[in-house]
This record gives structure tokens, sequence and C-alpha cells, in this order.
């Protein structure tokens, strides 16, 4: 509790509240844009920080996170493209209210939803982050395979439309994170005698390329067609009737966001699924959805909120990124020099209470500046689509190039992207591939180290408790497409007989 | 605008999946392109004295790469052998991609500013963009406005062309 408040001490400075106010109003309005989610986001502004002292650039870069999701939500109601698929849900109900005229309290309820989630999720976070580093601090090599295992198999299965196109996208991510030099022998991997290919090819940089890039490519081949704003009306104020159907839904919303997006396991987008589907059983007003029903924007929407900041636990106490976004979040770290894991909290721990305290301010800044500026976000919607991607266009070079540094990384970025349209049209999901190119060379570290220290005995991964259950996890979630194919053919033929 | 992002919400049309097949048949075969480069390059490593050798990566991830590939290659198989009814608009793909090429050679002679112009002008108009002067305007402008904030501002520094911009 006290290095919480030393956080905040930290936090309120007027200069670190300037950054923090910053960093919300950019990570809004670029998250507003549509097609941007807030993993591209915060990728494209991960190079306004890189210059500033670290406590600074991690309040700002707190302020980009949350902003880039608020505004991604936005999107979602008045243009029905949802920037991520953690935010798919919010645009099922959302974009129908907004085009039966009551965007305004659309957007009041995801607005108002997002700071009661947000907050609870990051006094949750403040909680559990301490703790789950304690216990982590006493986890092997081992147990950081197993965990890794978890994630990447959960991560494919979860994030795509089926395991196999989920695999491809973790296996090409993999790839590419195998480029550069081998850190324990010295010798280069897939460079091809390309020396800016030595130092392997910089996560912003596949970010950047596979979501921007494949992005603005699918709308050249495409041809761009019409983008339907639904207009605002009314101040966005939520009536009492509005209020009294919504607060439940922010709360059972909270409940399912935070424990689900806190797991090692690769699952975002998954609590604002079942949220939407518990507010649709759960509801009085059943008939209403699918036209626009309120409970299905405030449920979804605080899930999100909730899920963000839980994804912070794994990603802070074991360094463990579970979303395209924490992928990017841990890349931000390392820049400014931070090694997520169990020792970030003892080594580092000013700047991580710092970074904790701020992303309740920011919370607070979003509120107070949302509600109010919400037409001015919406106006923003309004710039047309060559306008958006052209710009998207010229930051995603400047992204590239800030990352890298050299025009290697400029023509690496240019096929990576032509990869992201492929994987695209293929309707293979891109962010299980930011999230294999961040794990797989941590795995094979860790798997090495593991080795080494039991001198070449592959039992020593199944060595605990704790490893055993893990694998399982992993067997049981490898086979539960075939379970349920399995019972399904069973049904089908019990029904037939 | 078409809703491009993965997700339930896209509409499946015939048209739509045919495209989707075909386009993951292509990925495939590409995958599979790639287990066998993936696989040679991990055969000329030398191994180490660790229990697990420099290539024990790239090897395993070679072979996921074929079986995955494989497997998206033939799921899709009646789409490929199809004669494709290619999409449209293809050559500004083409276009755009030489651009880029083009702009990242360009980058440390002509500079940010200039470069930065070009990019936007030449993507706003292959996406559709009317007014070729207003498009010079706005990216001009978004130009100068990114070199201020990055290169003034933050400290970030920007190849300069011979004017200084």
């Amino acid at each position: 509790m006290g290095d919480l408040l030393n956080g905040f001490a930290d936090a309120l400075t007027p200069g670190n509240l300037l950054w923090a106010f910053v960093g919300v109003t950019i990570g809004t309005a670029v998250g507003v844009l549509p097609g941007i989610g807030p993993a591209l986001t915060v990728a494209l502004l991960l190079p306004v920080t890189f210059r500033l002292e670290p406590a600074a650039a991690l309040i700002m870069f707190a302020g980009i996170y949350y902003g880039g999701m608020y505004g991604g939500s936005t999107t979602s109601i008045l243009l029905n493209t949802p920037g991520e698929s953690a935010s798919v849900a919010t645009a099922l109900e959302g974009n129908k209210m907004a085009r039966a005229g009551r965007g305004a309290a659309a957007l009041a309820t995801a607005a108002l939803g997002s700071f009661v989630a947000g907050t609870i999720g990051t006094i949750a976070l403040s909680a559990a982050a301490p703790f789950v580093a304690d216990i982590a601090v006493n986890f092997g090599p081992p147990e950081y395979v197993a965990l890794m295992a978890v994630a990447f198999v959960t991560v494919s299965a979860l994030l795509g439309p089926s395991l196999l196109k989920g695999g491809a996208s973790l296996v090409i991510g993999a790839t590419i994170g195998l480029v550069g030099i081998d850190t324990q022998t010295g010798q280069a991997r897939l460079a091809f005698g390309l020396p800016s290919l030595f130092d392997g090819i910089d996560v912003v940089i596949v970010v950047v390329a596979l979501f921007a890039l494949g992005e603005t490519f699918a709308h050249l081949v495409a041809g761009t067609g019409d983008s339907r704003v639904e207009p605002l009306r009314g101040a966005p104020m939520l009536s009492r009737e509005d209020f009294r159907r919504s607060w439940p839904a922010w709360l059972r919303g909270t409940a399912l966001g935070f424990p689900i997006g806190s797991l090692p396991a690769g699952g975002a987008d998954v609590p604002t699924f079942l949220s939407y589907s518990l507010e649709k059983r759960l509801s009085k007003h059943r008939s209403q959805f699918g036209h626009g029903a309120i409970e299905g924007v405030a449920g979804p929407e605080a899930a999100n909120n909730a899920a963000a900041a839980g994804v912070l636990v794994p990603l802070l106490t074991i360094g463990l990124p579970t979303s395209a976004t924490a992928a990017v979040i841990l890349t931000a770290f390392q820049s400014y020099g931070l090694q997520p894991g169990p020792q970030l909290f003892s080594e580092s721990g000013e700047l991580v209470w710092a970074l904790i305290a701020s992303l309740y301010i920011g919370n607070v800044l979003l509120l107070v500046l949302n509600l109010p500026l919400v037409r001015a976000w919406a106006r923003l919607l309004t710039i047309p689509a060559y306008g958006i991607y052209a710009g998207v266009l010229v930051f995603a070079c400047l992204g590239a190039f800030a990352a890298g540094g050299t025009i290697a990384d400029l023509i690496v970025l240019t096929v990576l992207g032509l990869l992201g349209l492929l994987m695209r049209s293929a309707g293979v999901p891109v962010a299980p591939a930011v999230v294999g190119l961040i794990l797989a060379p941590l795995a094979e570290q860790q798997l090495r180290r593991s080795l080494a220290l039991s001198e070449g005995d592959w039992s020593t991964l199944v060595s605990s408790p704790l490893t055993v259950v893990l694998w399982i996890v992993v067997l049981l979630a490898l086979l539960s497409p075939l379970l349920r194919r399995l019972i399904q053919t069973r049904k089908a033929t019990s029904l037939k007989h | 605008m078409t809703d491009l992002e993965e997700g339930p919400v896209r509409p499946e049309t015939p048209e739509v999946e045919h495209a989707e097949a075909r386009a993951s048949g292509l990925l495939g075969v590409i995958m599979v392109i790639a287990a066998v480069v993936v696989l040679v390059d991990a055969a000329r490593l030398r191994d180490s004295d660790d229990a697990l050798g420099p290539a024990a990566a790239p090897t395993l991830l070679g072979v996921l790469l074929g079986l995955v590939g494989g497997a998206l290659a033939f799921q899709s198989r009646h789409f490929l052998r199809t004669p494709k009814a290619r999409p449209a608009h293809l050559w500004r793909l083409a276009v755009l991609v030489v651009t880029l090429v083009v702009y990242a050679l360009l980058l440390p002679l002509m500079g940010f500013v200039v470069c930065g112009t070009g990019l936007f002008t030449v993507a706003a108009l292959l996406l559709g963009a009317p007014h070729p002067a207003r498009v010079v305007a706005y990216g001009w402008t978004l130009a100068v406005v990114v070199f201020l904030v990055f290169d003034v501002l933050i400290g970030l520094s920007l190849p300069a062309g011979p004017w200084g911009f």
C-alpha cells in the first residue's frame, strides 16, 4: 500500500501528470481511427516515448494504452469496425444502438463501464501482482517452459477461428522470432548473411507490418467502400433506466474480465464474448438483443477493460505476454531498460508502482476527457479512409525507422506487410503471430536453461507438481477440439437413431 | 468501409469463402517453402556442446511450418486448382509496394518531409482520393508536423535531406 502511495506521489507531479494527459489524448485520438486497435496504437505511438526518461515514458505509455482501448470502443459503436477482436462484442449491440439514435447512451455506458472496470481491474492488479510475483520468484526454467507451452496452445486455440489457423499464425511468428544471432553460440540464424538481420526483427516492425500495412494493403486490394458513421444525437448521458440496466452489467463484466485476463493463457477476447452471452441470458429485455440492448454494450466493454488490466498481471510478474498488446508493452518495457518478471517489483519497484498509479490516473483522465469531448472524437471518424490509411502508412514507416533505424527495416516492413495481407485474406488471425514472436525465443532460452541445469535430462520439465498440472492443461487444450468433434458426431448419430 | 478484422462479424458469402480458401492455400504453400528454407538454414548451423543446440528450435519450427502449411494447402486444394478470378485492384498493391521500396531507398537522400509527402500522396491517390493537389498539401502538412514533433520536439533524429528537413 505504501508502495502504491509512493507511486501516486511520483505520478502526480505536474510533469508526469502532463505526460499522462498527453498519452491519454493521443492514445484516444489514434485508437479512434478505424481499423487501428489498441495493439497497433501502442506500437505506432511507442516512438513518441523513446526519448523520455523511463518514468515519464512509462506513465505516458500507460495513458496511450488505456486511451487506445477507449478510442477503439468509440469506433466500434459509431462505425462498426472493431479494431481488435476484443471489441467485436461491443460493436454487436453498440452499433445497433447508434443506428437507433442511441449512440450517445452507448458511448456513455462504454465510457463509464470502462472507468468502473478499469479502476476495479487496476485495484485488483495492485493487490494481485505483488502476490503473484512472490510466487513466481520460486519458478525455475522448467516452470517457465510449461507456462509458455500453455500460452502457446491457448493463444492459438482462442485467438483464431480454428486451432489450425491460430497455430499457423503462431508458428509464422515464432519463425520470425528465430531471425538473428543465437545468443548461446553466436551463430546467425535465418539472416542469409544480411548484417541488418543479425539483431533480429524488432517486434514493433512486425506489429506495425502485420496490423497497419496488412490493413492498408487489404483496403487497396478490396477498394475502399463507403463507411457509415452513425450521427451522434444528444449529450452522452445515461438516463436513470439506462444506468439501472448498466451497472450490474459493468460489475459482471469486470468479474469475468479480470480473472480470465490475468490467467497466463491467451484470453483477452474470451471474457468479452462470455460477458455478452451472460448478459443476453440474464437480461429481462432479451428481445432487445440484436437491436441495441444497453447491457450488451456495458458488459463486454467492462470485461474488455478489466481484462486489459488483468493481462498486466502475468506480463509484469512473470514476463509472459498473452495478447498482441501485451507483447508490444513488453517490448516497450525492454526499450526503457526494464525486464518484466518476478524481479521487476524488487528491482524497479518505484517505476512499476508509478506505472500502476498512472493507470488509475489515466482512467480518471479518460473519463474527464472523453465524455465532454466525445463529439470531437466522433468527428475524427469522418476523416476519409484514404487520409487515414495514407497517414497510417507514414506513421508506420516512421515507427519502423525509429525502431530499427535502417533502410533494411523498411524493406522488412513491406515484406511482412504483404505477409499480413495474405494472412488476413486467408482468415488467419495475426495476434498469435505477435505472441509467438515474443514468446518463442524466450521459451527456447528457458528450455535450454532447464536442460543445462539438469545436464540434458528431459524429465526435469515435469519435475514439480506445477509443471505436471500445466502440461496436463496443454494436453487438454490440444485435445479439446477432437473431443468436441467426437461428442458432436456421437450426438448426431444418436439423433439419427 | 469493408470490415477486414478477424472475428465473427464478417458476412460469410460463398465468394468470400472461396477467396479465403484460395488465400489460405497460397499461405500454406508459402509456409511449406519457408519450411524448406528454415530446415536448410538449420542444417548448416554448427552444433554446440549444449543439450539443446542452436539447430533444435529451427528444426522443430521448420517441421511445424511444413505440417501446418501442408494442412492449410491440403484443406483448400480444390480451390487452388480452380482458375483464379484475379482481384481487380492487385496492380494498386504492386504500385504501393514499389512506392514503399522507393521511399526506403530515397529516405536518406531526400529527407523525411519530402519522402513522407510522396508516400502519403501516392497511397492516398491509390486509395481513391480526389483532388491530387489537395492531397499533396495534406501530405506535406502531416510530414512537416511529424518532423517538427519527432525531430525537433522529441529529439528522435529523422533523416534530413540536403535542405535540412
